[in-house]
């Protein structure tokens, strides 16, 4: 290493390079892992100095300005839900019995979509919140591509975000959007063109900024989620 | 000084959780780190309001990025640190800079001497930086320690030590090699 890089690596380091002689300076040390371990060395060295200052105590305040701005928390997630009628005692109803609740609101839920139309959907995944195991939402995934959204939660959705609804048709494609809305009611959305569905087929509902997940994939907290079988 | 250094390990470990869009390890990333965060992005703009502007700016970036992180270029400590002092940097240089004949601003500068002096004075006597620093005479040592630890330019180191901008610039660069030759 050359002592003009020597010196070069300590300007930078103290944080005095300009802008221009900073970017060259950064595309040589990704070229150079010799430089680029100078470098680092030196940085850990002054990172003593960082050290040294007596940390304060964390600041719930700015925890909150964080929180905002990453859309809504896991906390958050029981206020979307909202369910004045919910008796408190769901809370602590076992997997069975609340897996038996959704049998039987599917069964109900069958008898009323045979009177209105005589499109059967390929698969019905009914969506059950994780915490608490009560269904929040049910998918009717049709041949076309096409599916269909039934709340059974009225959803609150915050200024500037979205629910994404997904399925994983298998986990070399991962997971695809199938579109987002923000009004919790009963409406189709049309997704890419995939394989038909099949059963155990993964849906889920996730609270993404709007107007969608800015990586194409889902990066906010899952809402609701549940698998795919066959109507009978 | 009692400092709370938590495990290595532990923060990167926090890291991946936090790479898998686990929002209760960026809450204990926070707890860890933000009080230590705030205080060195704080030596370089001296306002607490906009030291955790800086914090708020790093944590939104640990969300996005924690993925990014890379354990064979450094501590994950290190990624946190290195990302607070860049932030904090820009903020100031992007400001207009500091307009030396205010008085106000002068016992400011003053501060900043005061800070990268107990920053030095409370290096750990077995530290290498902590030699190695000793071992260069006084102006150099001061002038490294002022652009490091708050964030000046060399014209505001210049002004802070009353030297000519040219001979604060040499100081440094001549400092700087001794430095590393000391710490190799």
């Amino acid at each position: 290493m050359t002592s003009d890089q020597l010196e070069q690596a300590g300007q930078y380091v103290l944080g005095l390079l300009g802008d221009d002689e900073r970017r060259i300076f950064e595309a040589e040390i990704a070229s150079d892992t010799e430089l680029a371990k100078a470098v680092n060395k030196l940085r850990d060295h002054f990172h003593r100095l960082d050290d040294t200052a007596a940390a304060l105590p964390p600041n719930p305040e700015l925890w909150n300005k964080i929180e905002a701005r990453l859309g809504s928390s896991p906390i958050d997630l029981a206020a979307l839900r909202n369910r004045p009628t919910a008796s408190p005692s769901r809370a602590w109803l076992p997997f069975a019995a609340a897996a038996s609740i959704v049998v039987a609101l599917g069964v109900g839920y069958m008898v009323g979509s045979t009177l209105g139309t005589t499109r059967q959907p390929e698969m019905i995944a009914v969506l059950v919140n994780e915490a608490d195991a009560t269904p929040g939402a049910i998918i009717e995934a049709f041949a076309d591509d096409s599916v269909r959204v039934i709340s059974l939660d009225n959803f609150v959705i915050p200024p500037g975000q979205v629910l994404e609804v997904w399925t994983l048709p298998d986990a070399d494609t991962g997971p695809v959007s199938l579109g987002t809305f923000t009004d919790a009611s009963t409406l189709r959305l049309t997704g890419p063109d995939l394989p038909a569905p099949h059963v155990g087929q993964l849906y889920e509902i996730t609270v993404e900024p709007s107007p969608g997940s800015p990586t194409g994939r889902p990066t906010g907290p899952i809402l609701v989620k549940g698998f795919a079988k066959q109507p009978v | 000084m009692l400092m709370l250094m938590p495990d290595v390990t532990d923060i990167s470990d926090l890291l991946a959780r936090i790479g898998r869009r686990d929002r209760n390890a960026l809450a204990a990333l926070f707890d860890h780190e933000s009080g230590r965060l705030v205080a060195i992005a704080q030596r370089i703009v001296r306002r607490r309001d906009l030291a955790e502007d800086v914090v708020q700016e790093v944590f939104i970036t640990v969300w996005a990025r924690a993925d990014q992180f890379d354990p064979s270029r450094g501590s994950a400590r290190g990624w946190l640190t290195t990302m607070t002092r860049n932030r904090a940097l820009n903020l100031i240089r992007d400001d207009a800079r500091v307009d030396y004949h205010d008085v106000g601003v002068i016992s400011d500068l003053g501060d900043r001497q005061f800070d990268a002096l107990a920053a030095f004075d409370t290096l750990s006597e077995r530290d290498a930086l902590r030699h190695c620093l000793g071992a260069l005479d006084e102006p150099k040592r001061q002038a490294i320690l002022l652009c490091y630890v708050t964030g000046l330019n060399h014209g505001e180191a210049a002004a802070t030590l009353k030297a000519p901008l040219g001979t604060v610039k040499a100081w440094i660069r001549r400092g700087v090699l001794a430095l590393q030759e000391c710490l190799a």
